[in-house]
């Protein structure tokens, strides 16, 4: 009996193994949309949702940040810069608010399943010329612990991720 | 009148003023530019998110001020300027997190206990033309003069407040729009 229950979980453990090295290589061989050095963030557009000041400044913020220090491009710049127009091989990020839910800080420490703050940003990646390259819907959420603004945070994390993927080489590849 | 009709007395006494000061307290508005305490969630070059400091306004400047350094803000590179409100736990930073993990829901029930804040949020752009955001919370009641001063001393809003200064049109001056 031992030696059977011993079998079983070796051949889910050599099964997890085998599907982890078949999604790697799944990742690793995807092709990149474009390849790009620099990126260029717009500023947040909200003009279907009404977006309090402060959730538009914090998506726009953390999207930087979380470009330049995860996003593996040469080059983050921002909404305006002069310096992106010579730039070669430059994306531009559209980030446009579809949906926003603004919950409750004290809902969500005091019942820990209502609260939640989300929020719906359609993404999309052009080049110089605006020719779209890549479009995609992102969530950012707060749903335990954290302030509201967390939520932007969470939607950074993802954007850069994005194009880290699709628009960056990995070492690896 | 009985001894124990006098207690209570003194006692609503005491507790009308208690909260007749607590409210005074909210409702005190600095009415010039001298040091704010505030807390930079976001957007000063240089600042790490939520540092706590001063601002001030002078020499054309908003002028942060941590226990490192100091850092500006042109008034005129200042695109837009808006205020709100939020509110943050009573007891919150290290401490706050802490009492999360306090026995039979001590902490949940703290979570209850809430200070107002007000938010300032700027729109500026730096040397190249680069677009920043800034927010700054601070106590209730400290947000809207800070406005009313930077959109006095030139820097743009959104949402003008209605006894914000007027241009040559009659309309407020340098608006962008009116936000509905």
């Amino acid at each position: 009996m031992k030696r059977e229950m011993r079998m079983v979980v070796a051949y889910f453990l050599l099964a997890s193994v085998a599907a982890m090295i078949s999604g790697w290589r799944v990742l690793a061989a995807r092709p990149l949309v474009s390849k790009a050095s620099a990126i260029q963030v717009l500023m947040i557009e909200s003009d279907e949702i009404k977006l309090p000041a402060e959730f538009q400044v914090s998506l726009y913020e953390d999207l930087v940040h979380q470009l330049e220090k995860s996003g593996g491009f040469q080059h983050v710049y921002r909404d305006g810069d002069k310096r992106a127009g010579d730039a070669a091989d430059l994306i531009v990020l559209h980030s446009t608010v579809r949906g926003f839910k603004k919950g409750s800080e004290m809902a969500r420490q005091v019942t820990t399943v209502s609260g939640k703050t989300s929020i719906d940003v359609h993404c999309q990646f052009t080049d110089k010329g605006g020719k779209v390259l890549l479009e995609q819907d992102l969530n950012g959420k707060v749903q335990f612990f954290g302030g509201n603004l967390r939520a932007t945070y969470d939607f950074a994390k993802k954007a850069a991720k994005l194009a880290h993927d699709n628009f960056v080489a990995s070492p690896a590849s | 009148m009985t001894g124990k009709s006098w207690k209570m007395l003194i006692g609503i006494s005491l507790l009308q003023l208690g909260l007749a000061l607590a409210s005074a307290a909210q409702q005190a508005a600095p009415e010039t530019a001298g040091d704010l305490k505030v807390v930079q969630l976001t957007g000063l070059t240089g600042v790490k998110n939520h540092t706590k400091g001063t601002v001030k306004v002078a020499d054309g400047n908003l002028q942060f001020t941590h226990a490192q350094a100091k850092t500006e803000v042109a008034i005129a590179t200042i695109e837009d300027v808006v205020t709100g409100n939020d509110s943050q736990r009573a007891v919150h930073g290290f401490v706050g997190t802490l009492t999360m993990f306090a026995p039979y829901g001590g902490g949940r029930f703290l979570s209850l206990f809430r200070t107002k804040l007000d938010t300032l949020t700027l729109q500026y752009r730096d040397a190249d033309g680069g677009l920043h955001g800034a927010i700054f919370t601070m106590s209730v009641g400290q947000a809207d003069p800070l406005k009313k001063l930077l959109v006095a001393q030139g820097a743009r809003t959104s949402l003008p407040t209605p006894d914000a200064p007027a241009g040559a049109d009659g309309k407020p001056s340098a608006t962008k729009e009116q936000k509905p």
